[in-house]
């Protein structure tokens, strides 16, 4: 579905991304682990558009979308939850939410995706008036997260994922993540927990300072020496 | 409809009636019929100003390059091609849209204060060509324009009129774009523009879009202006004075607000006229900390500070103030 092939990209000129390339298949949920400053989350940006490759190609559901612009990337089928979710603070919940929806042009599916989006993430419900500025952590992510389900993407980036959640949050999010996985959406996730991360996912792909030093299903990475010994403590 | 928006709507009818009666009633002089005028041109820049300044959250600095190229625009037509008023006016307008949509492509890239800095720059510029494409615009002479035939009391009530159709139309415009999918993109690029590019908003063609409107309002008023001072020059069409007055009513009225330019437009021109005339010298003194104390307590303006929920006791004014303060 989604196809990366032999990405590179900088800030200027510090090089952050060589020769990436990575693959996800429909219906799949892919982790894509590293350290900080391994170029994790500039690997979505450049595959949601907000970064320009500097060499490499991009291929979306058949279509090459290398340096094609955020918005027309965004309408293609790719919904991108930066860090820092980057809600509009200043609107409520529920405009927040259906800014998520903003290219759609099927109405009345809006207000039923609305309703499995607080479906899916009850606690929004009662924030619906409140502006997103003044809402938890937890709740700022189901709201980010719900914002880029409102887009009924084909493929969902999520970026840190659990940054700064409590574990029990974490664990609602993680569930929801796989209902939905389970209803048929793609999902590209980038975590820092590698635990939690390759638990859930089918596959992963390990980002070090630029580079994917190693990728494969899920369990074959948990099983991993290297793995092990660099993210998870054992 | 709710008891509020009743509320606003007799407030708003109240208002439109007394500024469309009061120049028929010979009790007020023409005097004042030239002072409202002063007023509604205020307010309807200032609103061209909050579609981009307010919504979209890009501080332009160079909005009266649009008033002196809708202004200049009426200049030439009247004067040298022998076009009427009306239709001269709605062309000024246009020009003044285009040379945004032309301008904002490139400028609309950068941000914050570079923006500011960009918009600042081009309207200096765009005064210098005017001040020196003699063979057009007269250079620093200026143009003098058609003279009406009416007599003055008639032609200074005709352009209060057209300077408050002008206005009308701003708002009803901003609240056409406030009601549709474009307001609401604008205010997401406002809120965070990556995350609105992420959601599938092409920013580049809104924010021109914003910029465009902003200039078209801005050069029709110019236009007005031009007719109703009937001798346009380059330091009266591009005078800063036009932009930082935009900019001070938006922001005292509530930036990103429909009524805030009306009600801020009011209050800074009749502080404006108490300070002229009671502190001769210390004038800006007491407009800067006027402004200062405005920003301090009440950063989201006038409009914000009267429609929340509050009640006029003092206490709830600290409370206020406690929450709103710029610390």
């Amino acid at each position: 579905m989604l196809k990366v092939e032999n990405l590179s990209a900088a800030y200027g000129q510090v090089q952050v991304l060589w020769d990436v390339s990575l693959e996800v298949h429909q219906g799949e949920i892919v982790a894509l682990i590293g350290s900080n400053g391994a170029g994790k989350s500039t690997l979505l940006s450049t595959i949601s558009g907000l970064m320009k490759p500097r060499a490499g190609a991009l291929t979306f559901d058949g279509r090459d979308i290398t340096g094609a612009p955020t918005d027309q990337i965004a309408r293609s089928g790719i919904a991108h939850v930066p860090q820092g979710r980057h809600l509009f603070a200043g609107l409520t919940v529920k405009e927040n939410l259906l800014m998520g929806a903003y290219t759609r042009r099927d109405g009345p599916h809006v207000q039923k995706d609305l309703a499995w989006v607080l479906d899916l993430f009850p606690s929004l419900q009662r924030r619906l008036a409140m502006p997103a500025g003044r809402l938890s952590g937890g709740e700022q992510q189901m709201c980010a997260v719900g914002r880029g389900l409102m887009a009924r993407p084909k493929l969902l980036m999520i970026d840190e994922f659990s940054l700064g959640l409590a574990p029990i949050v974490v664990e609602q999010l993680v569930e929801t993540i796989q209902t939905i996985n389970q209803e048929g959406l793609t999902l590209l996730i980038v975590e820092q927990d590698v635990q939690v991360a390759l638990e859930h996912a089918h596959r992963g792909y390990v980002l070090e300072t630029g580079h994917i030093v190693l990728s494969g299903d899920a369990q074959s990475l948990l099983d991993n020496e290297h793995v092990r010994g660099a993210y998870l403590g054992v | 409809m709710t008891r509020r928006n009743r509320i606003v709507s007799v407030i708003v009818a109240v208002a439109l009636a007394a500024l469309v009666l009061f120049p028929f009633l010979d009790v007020f002089s023409g005097a004042l019929v030239r002072t409202v005028t002063v007023v509604v041109m205020a307010a309807a820049t200032a609103q061209a100003w909050n579609l981009i300044g307010g919504y979209t959250g890009y501080p332009a600095f160079g909005n009266v390059a649009f008033f002196g190229v809708g202004g200049y625009a009426v200049a030439i037509l009247m004067s040298k091609l022998h076009v009427d008023f009306i239709p001269a006016v709605l062309a000024g307008g246009l020009v003044a849209a285009l040379y945004a949509t032309l301008l904002g492509l490139p400028i609309l890239r950068l941000k914050g204060h570079y923006f500011s800095i960009a918009t600042l720059g081009v309207a200096e510029a765009t005064r210098e060509v005017v001040s020196n494409w003699t063979a057009l615009t007269g250079g620093g002479s200026g143009i003098t324009l058609p003279i009406s035939p009416d007599i003055p009391p008639i032609f200074n009530r005709a352009m209060y009129f057209s300077m408050l159709a002008v206005f009308v139309g701003s708002v009803i415009l901003t609240y056409g774009v406030t009601r549709s999918k474009l307001g609401y993109g604008l205010i997401a690029i406002r809120e965070d523009e990556d995350a609105a590019r992420s959601l599938g908003i092409n920013t580049t063609r809104f924010k021109v879009t914003a910029f465009a409107l902003s200039a078209l309002v801005t050069g029709l008023a110019g236009g007005v202006y031009a007719y109703w001072n009937s001798q346009l020059i380059p330091e009266d069409a591009f005078s800063l004075d036009i932009t930082l007055r935009a900019i001070l009513i938006s922001i005292i009225g509530g930036p990103g607000t429909l009524f805030g330019p009306a009600l801020g437009a009011v209050a800074f021109e009749f502080m404006r006229n108490y300070l002229w005339d009671n502190f001769p010298g210390l004038q800006f003194t007491f407009l800067g900390l006027v402004m200062v104390l405005v920003i301090i307590f009440m950063p989201k303006g006038v409009m914000e500070f009267l429609t929340g929920r509050r009640r006029f006791t003092a206490s709830a004014l600290l409370q206020y103030v406690r929450q709103n303060r710029v610390s």
